[in-house]
């Protein structure tokens, strides 16, 4: 599907799933994400290859903001070299640590003023204009209370099945509100499952164009469970 | 052998009798939080029969159950208000130690005065925002259940 076209390196796919490229280069991925089955499926193993090594840790680290300032070669540089650091790190704490279950599982406890980034995931299957909207609202509001209490937060919108509709470009009734909410709030991402994207296609006919900025997994329903397992909280939308 | 089984068996059973003790323990109670957005009649009447009988089934000296509402599922405090069968059934529950949490961005933004407009309502039932508690009280522990 994309012979023509020049392949993305995995040194830059890899800074594509730490966050760590400028806005004009994940646009160049994202284009391509919604065409390209193998790319979607080639980015889905590079997040869960990350989450497995940051799930080693107790309290995982996050990406580190500072990078996004820094020239786009240094960048992919340190993004490999931050990579294997953490691979390094993950596997000496597994054996340092050795966590126990609760461990990895319990909830991260945090407050206003703490440091531990708050995280939150909205489950969304329900495709119904009324539906979304509520969603959205709820979504925004929790965002403004964070604001408000000077809270870092990392929120997930995970759409599966009719859910989806909320961030298919053409289709959405909230093409706008999504694009301004993910500018306003830094913290906010909307996700998409590349299952449903697969169904869509095969019973529908419809080839899934996704809004910008939204990010493909390869499973809604696995992704709730993986991030519930990282401690993340579980709203259903 | 017989004696590493043995002992395996001791352990096993000293850990049961361990967990055991400690759910009777005030502090191991089971935390559960249940999400209501919803102002559809029959969906809030079958949430308060789940409730009842979550807590039939756990005993509610168990038990840390808290109901937060928020967007139409305030509804639920109107509804208690005028209809005496939600009356019973919010009361009753309440007599059972659940709590019933309103989100105050509701309130204000549909500008609801719950001394008047719902039922049973103290300043302490009163979240800054529904979902925000939704997500702390998961932080906390809490099983998130949603009718």
């Amino acid at each position: 599907m994309n012979n023509q076209e020049q392949n993305f390196s995995d040194e830059f796919l890899n800074a594509f799933v730490d966050d760590q490229l400028t806005p004009e280069e994940k646009a160049q991925v994202y284009a391509r994400l919604s065409g390209d089955e193998t790319l979607s499926r080639q980015i889905c193993e590079l997040r869960k290859t990350r989450d497995l090594v940051q799930l080693a840790y107790k309290q995982p680290p996050m990406p580190a903001r500072g990078l996004a300032t820094l020239s786009a070669g240094r960048k992919i540089g340190l993004g490999v070299a931050a990579g294997l650091m953490l691979l390094v790190g993950g596997i000496t704490g597994w054996f340092l640590h050795q966590p126990s279950a609760n461990q990895v599982i319990s909830v991260a406890q945090n407050g206003p003023g703490d440091d531990t980034p708050a995280k939150v995931l909205f489950h969304v299957s329900d495709g119904h204009t009324e539906h979304l909207k509520g969603v959205l609202d709820d979504v925004e509001s929790l965002m403004q209370y964070y604001r408000r209490s000077h809270q870092t937060a990392r929120v997930e919108v995970i759409t599966n099945g009719e859910g989806l509709g909320l961030v298919l470009a053409g289709i959405s009734p909230y093409a706008e509100r999504v694009r301004q909410m993910q500018k306003e709030y830094h913290g906010l991402t909307f996700v998409a499952c590349q299952n449903t994207i697969d169904r869509f296609q095969e019973e529908l006919g419809i080839t899934a164009k996704l809004l910008p900025g939204v990010v493909v997994i390869d499973s809604g329903v696995a992704q709730i469970m993986r991030r519930q397992h990282q401690g993340w909280a579980y709203i259903q939308g | 052998m017989k004696k590493l089984i043995a002992l395996s068996v001791m352990a096993l059973l000293s850990l049961g009798l361990g967990t055991s003790a400690a759910y009777a323990d005030d502090h191991a109670k089971q935390k559960v939080v249940y999400h209501i957005n919803s102002d559809d009649e029959k969906l809030l009447k079958a949430a308060l029969g789940n409730i009842q009988n979550h807590i039939n089934a756990v005993g509610k000296d168990n038990l840390d159950l808290r109901v937060v509402m928020h967007g139409p599922g305030v509804d639920l405090l109107k509804l208690a208000n005028k209809n005496p069968d939600f009356q019973d059934k919010v009361s009753n529950l309440k007599r059972q130690g659940v709590h019933f949490n309103v989100c105050n961005n509701t309130l204000v933004g549909r500008k609801i005065d719950y001394k008047n407009d719902l039922y049973d309502v103290s300043k302490e039932d009163i979240v800054p925002s529904g979902v925000a508690e939704l997500a702390i009280l998961q932080s906390q522990g809490f099983s998130y259940v949603k009718p």
